[in-house]
């Protein structure tokens, strides 16, 4: 591995740039999203501190805006995080969602359904409740998608949080370089039932307008975010157990893009990370055109296969997961993935 | 994917994921599509280049493509004609874009590429490939350039035999790969015989192969000949 691998490892901050640098791949799209995510990260950032916040309430978003993939059309997945129980007229917490509201959500760029995002929600179930019943859906996906995509504009609850899940993923049972088992089962499970749920959805029987947008969405950016963590979770095994709580954390403080770049990097199969990231860069094209996502809701289960769209899309899934197969499996990594990923 | 590649005598084809048949070495079915397809997918089911290498084969395969259902293949492939020819290349280029969108790939060789402008509503499906030693341009970096210069969204078919017998030392494969690695498709593997004509890989070229098979690990391989 050569210094400047090795130095991602540790920080892979910048991986993406590395990697475009290396193999000469442009990453067009997702340059400029990264560019357009930050200019309006810094204007939330700004109108939000006019509000008075308490210590233990914060504002963060989730999804396009925590990969730095925004486009015209991303919704605002926004979410109070409230570092203790609350009762439902708290002060500080309508406070913050009140200015959330204001300055994200508005119009049509609220966020989406499910009770997921445009709500508070109490941090420390998330830790608390891992497994069995109580660790519902929204608990487990609001957990995961802290960890695997969230920044926080406003306020200071979210490193703290990270810390307290990671610390009870990791209580008992971590062992030096081995990837940690509790975090990768559960981050498997969120990955599956992602997928299940899909299905669940597409059950409804009418015509979906949303349909063919969530299957594209499983192709590219969700399964992003499964792997952006997968790599994370495999690439402990690197590690002493005593250093996974902070190398856990600097990783999932940066872009999945940042992340899957500094893996390929590391593995030294950076020709398949540039063709795969290139992928998606055409995804993040697509979907970022107004027209496309216009077509696209026109697209159903039944008339997919005569798409042309659809099949583009097909596609750059198939190439972004060529790029990811050879990473996990063809790669320094593929010992790893087939010992622990599996079973 | 079925036994006879899972038991290949090649590790490298046995361990790969997405290996096919080109089905331009079947030349006892010639013409007819159904039983080349049937006979490739009984080598691999997860990818195929359907060879239409003289221009009188194209119409019977667009025919065929337009009544026949999705193929079973996730990656499908057609390799252009470069014998035989006397159509137009814009009428050429029609043809080859009323192929089904599942056609990920569409092979030219480069020499059969007068006006490079005829090509470009091809997109991304247009897969141009490097040569061999009997052809007079095509062959290195050098002489591929211009074309991808024409052609911006073309990828590139990385033909590894092609290459050797071009340069045995295989740096203009290396060098090939390296300057067209974000534009790689696809892999043609196979190895050459005295007349540079397509044999079974052989285990001398398959280790000699084996650095740069390494940095394709994501893309298909093609068999241009039988699996050894």
């Amino acid at each position: 591995m050569d210094p400047r691998s090795a130095a991602l490892l540790d920080d892979p901050a910048g991986a993406l740039a590395a990697l475009a640098e290396r193999t000469g791949a442009g990453f067009s799209a997702l340059t400029a999203a990264r560019r357009r995510t930050d200019g309006r990260v810094a204007e939330r950032m700004a109108d939000l501190e006019r509000h008075a916040v308490g210590d233990d309430v914060a504002t963060c978003v989730f999804g396009s805006w925590a990969r730095g993939e925004l486009t015209d059309g991303s919704d605002d997945d926004w979410a109070v995080l409230v570092a203790r129980p609350f009762a439902a007229y708290d002060r500080d917490v309508c406070l913050e969602v009140v200015a959330a509201t204001e300055t994200l959500g508005v119009e049509e760029r609220q966020p989406g359904s499910q009770d997921i995002f445009g709500h508070p929600f109490d941090v420390t179930e998330l830790a608390r409740k891992i497994g069995l019943d109580a660790d519902t859906n929204t608990n487990l996906t609001r957990r995961m998608l802290l960890l695997l995509e969230s920044r926080e504009l406003h306020g200071n609850v979210r490193s703290g949080a990270i810390t307290d899940i990671l610390a009870r993923y990791l209580h008992e049972g971590t062992k030096s370089y081995r990837p940690p088992r509790f975090l990768l089962n559960d981050l498997v499970r969120y990955w599956r039932t992602i997928c299940v749920d899909f299905e669940g959805k597409g059950s409804a029987g009418a015509a979906d307008p949303k349909w063919a947008t969530r299957n594209a969405k499983l192709r590219t950016s969700r399964k992003l975010l499964f792997a952006g963590g997968l790599v994370t979770v495999l690439l402990c095994h690197l590690k002493e157990a005593s250093e996974m709580p902070h190398f856990l954390g600097r990783w999932f403080d940066v872009a999945p893009t940042d992340r899957l770049a500094a893996a390929f990097l590391y593995a030294g199969v950076e020709e398949s990370g540039a063709r795969a990231l290139g992928a998606y860069d055409r995804w993040l094209t697509l979907i970022g055109d107004s027209e496309t996502r216009e077509a696209l809701r026109l697209v159903a289960f039944d008339t997919r296969d005569t798409s042309d769209l659809f099949e583009t899309i097909r596609q750059i899934g198939m190439d972004f997961q060529a790029g990811l197969d050879a990473l996990l499996f063809s790669s320094a990594l593929g010992r790893v993935t087939r010992t622990y990923a599996i079973f | 994917m079925v036994p006879s590649l899972l038991h290949s005598s090649s590790r490298a084809l046995s361990a790969h994921t997405m290996v096919g048949c080109s089905t331009g070495y079947m030349s006892d079915v010639r013409g007819d599509w159904e039983a080349l397809v049937e006979r490739a997918a009984q080598t691999s089911s997860t990818a195929i280049e359907l060879s239409a290498l003289s221009e009188d084969e194209l119409p019977g395969l667009i025919a065929y493509l337009a009544s026949a259902p999705r193929l079973p293949f996730h990656f499908v492939s057609v390799h252009a004609p470069s014998k035989g020819r006397s159509m137009p290349e814009e009428e050429l280029v029609r043809q080859l874009q009323s192929l089904p969108p599942w056609v990920s790939a569409i092979v030219l060789h480069p020499d059969a590429m007068r006006d490079p402008e005829a090509y470009v509503p091809l997109g991304r499906r247009l897969v141009i490939e490097n040569m061999d030693r009997r052809k007079e341009t095509g062959r290195t970096t050098q002489e591929l350039q211009g074309l991808f210069h024409a052609l911006a969204q073309a990828r590139f078919c990385f033909d590894l035999a092609h290459a050797k017998v071009v340069d045995p030392t295989m740096a203009v494969a290396a060098s090939l790969l390296s300057t067209f690695a974000t534009r790689l498709s696809h892999v043609h593997l196979s190895s050459l015989d005295d007349r540079d004509g397509h044999v079974p890989l052989t285990s001398g070229d398959e280790a000699l192969f084996a650095d740069l098979l390494r940095r394709c690990a994501d893309v298909p391989w093609i068999l241009e000949a039988p699996p050894s």
